[in-house]
């Protein structure tokens, strides 16, 4: 047990770390603007007037360390700072678009689990079968497909050929939950890549564990075949797809972005973008911000479950 | 305990490879010698048209959709290719370096930051990097790149010390063989095969990842001959002009499944000729080595 | 149905045969893997199947358990006449332990379809006892905070309990263990053999599958001789022993029996190597290591032949290691001829390289597997000794044919060699090193009987034919020791006991060597 114990002390203090370097990144990459930062960020015609105000906003006349404690200071508080475009504070931006990303994110991750892993128990039972090769087949291919790819073609197909569902969020607000046909799209979108993925290990890896001498010894010994199936071998076809889901975090959050823009859906990726665009530092830090302690926290979850599942893989950790 | 090798995965290879080549073939074809055969770009007209001359009509600024398509293919392609390319050049010296020393501190020092790199979304580390400086085509290039070097350079290390492990490395150095013959001569041979199945799927990664950031904008002008900025830019049109949309997505998806479906299917080909090992001893190994799970 | 498990011991003291195997042919691809075997299972006692690796046991015996390879078109006849399951028991147990589940999973599972009779509330309690008591039939204490437990927390013996107290939850009434026995050393072997004796006096038939003739030659009551897939001979045991009708048989017994001393005892001279105060750590966490080898003093003579006995863990491959620079933890000196040689092979010259050569346990993880075997064997003279391609090649070729591999095998690559040729592979690349002290860390183990044999027939030819050759053998396996002139002893790191090989083998001293020679000593009839 003291090699769990470890394994999730080094893990915390690994979370930790990169929780640590994702604020100074962000921190860092403002400061490697080439120039006088203010000037930059006023984009193509600078005016004085803005310069000056964007000068006054990021405080850039004190030293480059006294930022860094103040806004570290800041962000312990919940006080991200104000938009340069707007002068709203950033949490107000974050509150915003949290709602329609949670929504977005809860309904992939609440569709992904069933799905991959329902699909991927169900291809290795068949395996070689019709049902196998198609469903290797489709999630071969379709695992590898850029989501605005994807979806600019369901769209074209699904709104635009046969009328059935909205082709974009437009019109509807942050009330997204009152209108599920507007999620259908994103949602699918939104999971095409993570579900083949995921189905892909399972399959693999019940694949291995059916044809495994432990299965072999379990059904020797006259235990049950669905039992043989999820008790014995499924729980080692699942640690390599739990590693998986870490992974998946990174894809979401990539998949977030570009759904959210693709279907302008007034989340936290449309905000991301906005900001991107407008050069809005102070905004596009804070997201940064959440976004890189989200993504720490969810591996580190998944990466603990992971080790819960596969108590050997630990020890070489 | 003697498991035959079952045929299955050998046979179906050649199939899928043929598929897989037939997919990649239009989107590629297009990439490399569009631009040769595209001609001068004629004049622009009305956006979102069809007909009147052109093909597949016209886009938001009213140049020659199909123009555009034998344009746009490159830069994705060449940037992609690059990208990976660099990924690895400076994945494998550092990973290989990190798996053949005898230097904890060395091996912390090269894989440390890495681990540490990993935990920003990849899309994100891009956006702010692109926030603050405008990165033209070498710098989505050499962004993508660096966001895959840690996964990259973790591969390559796991390999390497499950190679460099192996009594034969030993053996080599009983024999008195050099540093260079052991790590490039067996440890680098032995991980070729591994390369070689990542490559296959860092490459559909990096083109995922530059034609979304393309199509974010990213690393290339608002009205550039790129299919993933034709996709994003033409999808106002979408109702009156779809060619303009359909035709570009439609050679991303071609383009990344094919990449995909070919690697799948050569790896798939080549497991069946790997190094037979016939269970003639009755040393066969067993406990399944933990696989190096790293965090 | 099978709750009948208590009554075994009483209906096994009947003669009449628990299964039958008649005439069983298997062919995979249109090749034979067994052909014609046939045997039968009696209660109480054991059917031993022996023969080479490949010979066919582990294919007959599964198909006691029903069981065939994939694709395999099997004829014959297998019958079984009494209820009842079949155990088994698999050479690498771990195997069959899921890496994934704690011990209980499988334990609880089997327990569970045999208290269906009982009202649901009393289910679980009455699996637990069952599954106690299993474990506590074989022997394994503490069981409570072992069924917690994963298997890889488990050391190789227990996982092998754990796997038998499978088949006696179950409450089979034929058990069949295949290699229960191959590759432990002799006291870890004659535990086994005293567990696989009490399970026959449950009234359990025992099917042992081995190449273990020590191991058979204790246990066995019939046995069925296999070679490549057919019966050579069968029959009592006590018969076979004595009197083996067929030649294949006697080469079989006469590979097993103890090899003759080796000749020409040296002394005297001065030692090529010694050792003084060695003491090596591993590092593990632990500040500074944990100490796994203490060797005070320890000196090897030209042309003499030093066996290293020991129990695994014992540290005496550690040992081999640091005097080839492969383990580079270690404080003390190691002199070759006086002269200390560097800790780290990094640091050794060429000439000390060449002077101490080492061969590895698993000779097929010790090759390359993309060159062919001639080319690995001659880089040792390009590399150590300066020749040019051409002569080394040249004299690969001899060194290989005169240890045993003819041209056309040595141009393969290793994946096309057996384990035996591969080992003697590697034995021709360490003598063309010229080297001054050979190590040979455990290089017959996991070999059969008869290419374990032909392995040692080449080291008695090299001590023989090359004068001034010093051999260390490293071994868990008397038989192997009995070659040397002097054997060490280790026990826990420690060097207990060195001296003369006969003296040692014919009247040890030390405690831990008199249970060693005991426990490889052949045991017939005696029960526990």
């Amino acid at each position: 047990m003291s090699g769990l114990r470890s394994f999730v002390a080094r893990r915390l203090i690994l979370g930790a770390v990169q929780t640590a370097a994702v604020v100074l990144l962000v921190f860092a990459l403002t400061e490697a603007l080439p120039g006088d930062a203010a000037v930059a960020l006023a984009g193509d015609q600078p005016d004085p007037a803005r310069v000056a105000a964007i000068r006054e906003a990021m405080h850039l006349d004190r030293p480059a360390h006294e930022r860094l404690a103040d806004w570290a200071a800041g962000l312990l508080h919940g006080d991200l700072g104000t938009s340069l475009a707007s002068g709203r504070p950033v949490v107000r931006y974050l509150a915003d678009g949290f709602g329609p990303t949670l929504l977005l994110a809860a309904l992939t991750v609440a569709l992904l689990v069933p799905a991959g892993f329902g699909l991927g128990v169900l291809a290795a039972r068949r395996e070689g079968g019709p049902v196998d090769r198609l469903i290797s087949s489709v999630t071969l291919a379709v695992y590898a497909v850029p989501e605005f790819a994807l979806g600019v073609l369901l769209v074209t197909v699904f709104a635009l050929r046969l009328g059935w569902l909205p082709p974009t969020a437009v019109g509807y607000g942050t009330d997204l939950p009152g209108h599920p046909a507007v999620l259908v799209l994103p949602v699918l979108v939104l999971l095409a890549r993570p579900v083949c993925s995921l189905v892909r290990l399972v399959r693999a890896g019940m694949i291995d564990a059916l044809a495994s001498p432990y299965v072999a010894q379990a059904r020797r010994y006259g235990v049950s075949g669905a039992r043989v199936r999820y008790t014995h071998a499924l729980p080692g076809a699942l640690a390599p797809a739990v590693q998986q889901l870490a992974r998946t975090v990174d894809w979401l959050l990539c998949g977030v972005i570009v759904v959210e823009a693709l279907y302008v859906i007034p989340g936290l990726g449309t905000v991301l973008l906005n900001a991107v665009a407008e050069r809005d530092v102070p905004v596009v830090q804070g997201l940064a911000v959440v976004f890189g302690v989200l993504t720490v926290v969810l591996t580190l979850a998944a990466d603990l479950v992971a080790h819960r599942l596969a108590p050997r893989a630990g020890v070489a950790a | 305990m003697r498991k035959p090798h079952t045929g299955g995965v050998r046979k179906a290879a050649p199939g899928r490879f043929v598929l897989g080549a037939a997919v990649i073939a239009v989107p590629l074809l297009l990439a490399l010698l569009g631009p040769l055969c595209a001609g001068e770009p004629g004049p622009r007209t009305v956006s979102f048209t069809r007909g009147d001359g052109h093909w597949l009509g016209t886009d938001f600024v009213g140049r020659d959709v199909w123009q555009q398509v034998l344009h746009g293919g490159r830069p994705v392609v060449v940037t992609a290719l690059a990208a990976t390319a660099l990924a690895y050049l400076v994945a494998l010296p550092v990973g290989l370096a990190a798996a053949l020393t005898h230097r904890r501190w060395l091996e912390e020092l090269l894989m440390r930051p890495l681990d540490v790199l990993l935990a920003v979304p990849s899309l994100l580390l891009i956006l702010l990097a692109a926030t603050v400086f405008a990165p033209g085509a070498t710098g989505l290039a050499l962004l993508v790149a660096l966001v895959n070097v840690p996964d990259a350079a973790r591969l390559v290390r796991a390999a390497g010390t499950e190679a460099a492990a192996r009594p034969a490395v030993e053996a080599l150095r009983m024999q008195g063989e050099t540093w260079w013959r052991i790590g490039v001569g067996y440890v680098g041979r032995s991980m070729l095969r591994t390369l070689a199945a990542d490559a296959g799927t860092r490459l559909t990664g990096v083109l995922y990842l530059v034609a979304t950031a393309a199509f974010l904008g990213v690393g290339v002008a608002p009205d550039a001959a790129d299919w993933a900025v034709m996709v994003d830019r033409n999808r106002t049109g979408l109702f009156v002009q779809p060619w303009a949309v359909v035709v570009p997505a439609l050679l991303i998806v071609a383009l990344t499944t094919g990449t995909n479906l070919l690697f799948d299917a050569a790896l798939a080909g080549g497991r069946g000729r790997g190094p037979a090992r016939p269970a003639t001893t009755g040393a066969v190994r067993t406990a399944p080595a933990a696989s190096e799970v790293r965090t | 149905m099978t709750h009948e498990s208590g009554t075994a011991g009483r209906t096994g003291t009947t003669a009449a045969p628990v299964a039958e195997i008649r005439e069983l042919r298997v062919e995979v691809d249109g090749r034979a893997i067994v052909d014609g075997v046939s045997l039968t299972v009696v209660p109480g006692k054991v059917t031993a199947l022996v023969g080479a690796s490949g010979s066919g046991k582990t294919t007959t015996g599964l198909a006691l358990l029903g069981e065939h390879p994939p694709g395999a078109r099997v004829s014959g006849e297998i019958r079984r006449t009494a209820e009842g399951p079949i155990g088994y028991i698999p050479q690498h147990p771990a195997a069959v332990l899921n890496p994934a589940r704690r011990i209980s999973a499988l334990l609880t599972d089997i327990a569970r379809t045999q208290v269906r009779h009982l009202p649901r509330g009393r289910r679980r309690a009455a699996a637990r006892d069952r599954v106690l008591t299993a474990l506590a039939e074989a022997q394994l204490p503490d069981a409570e905070s072992l069924l917690r437990r994963y298997p890889h927390q488990l050391s190789g013996g227990q996982q092998q309990r754990v796997v038998l107290a499978q088949a006696l939850l179950l409450g089979a009434r034929v058990i069949v263990a295949d290699e229960p026995t191959t590759g432990q050393d002799a006291l870890t072997k004659s535990r086994i053999v005293d567990q696989l004796r009490a399970v026959t006096a449950r009234g359990i038939a025992v099917v042992l599958l081995s190449h273990d003739l020590e191991a058979v030659r204790a246990l066995a009551d019939e046995v069925v001789v296999l070679r490549a897939g057919r019966v050579v001979e069968s029959g009592p045991a006590q018969r076979l022993w004595a009197a083996p009708r067929h030649e294949w048989t006697r080469r079989l017994l006469d590979a097993g029996r103890d090899l003759t001393a080796p000749v020409g005892a040296t002394g005297g001279t001065r030692p090529v190597l010694r050792i003084r105060d060695l003491t090596a750590r591993h590092r593990d966490g632990a500040r500074g290591g944990t100490v796994v080898l203490r060797a005070p003093a320890l000196d090897l003579h030209p042309g003499e032949c030093l066996a290293v006995v020991g129990r695994s863990g014992s540290g005496k491959t550690t040992l081999a290691r640091c005097l080839a620079g492969l383990h580079r933890d270690h404080d003390g000196e190691v002199l070759l001829d006086g002269v200390p040689l560097p800790r780290s092979l990094r640091h050794r010259g060429r000439a000390q390289l060449a002077a101490v050569q080492y061969v590895f346990q698993d000779a097929r993880a010790a090759f390359d597997h993309h060159r062919p075997v001639l080319h690995q064997v001659a880089r040792t003279a390009i590399r150590l000794r300066g020749a040019a391609p051409g002569p080394a090649t040249r004299e690969a070729l001899t060194t290989l044919a005169r240890l045993g591999l003819p041209e056309d095998l040595a141009g393969r690559r290793p994946g096309q060699l057996s384990g035996g040729e591969l080992q003697r592979a590697a034995l021709a690349r360490a003598l063309l090193a010229r080297p001054r002290v050979l190590l040979c860390d455990e290089i017959t183990s996991g070999l059969d009987t008869v290419t374990r044999r032909g392995l040692l027939d080449v080291l008695r030819a090299l001590l023989r034919d090359r004068g001034d050759l010093s051999l260390v053998l490293i071994t868990h396996d008397l038989d192997v020791a009995a070659l040397a002139h002097r054997i060490a002893v280790l026990d826990g790191g420690d060097v207990v006991e060195q001296g003369p090989a006969r003296r040692i083998l014919a009247a040890p001293d030390h405690p831990f060597t008199v249970a060693l020679t005991q426990a490889a000593r052949p045991q017939t009839g005696a029960v526990p």
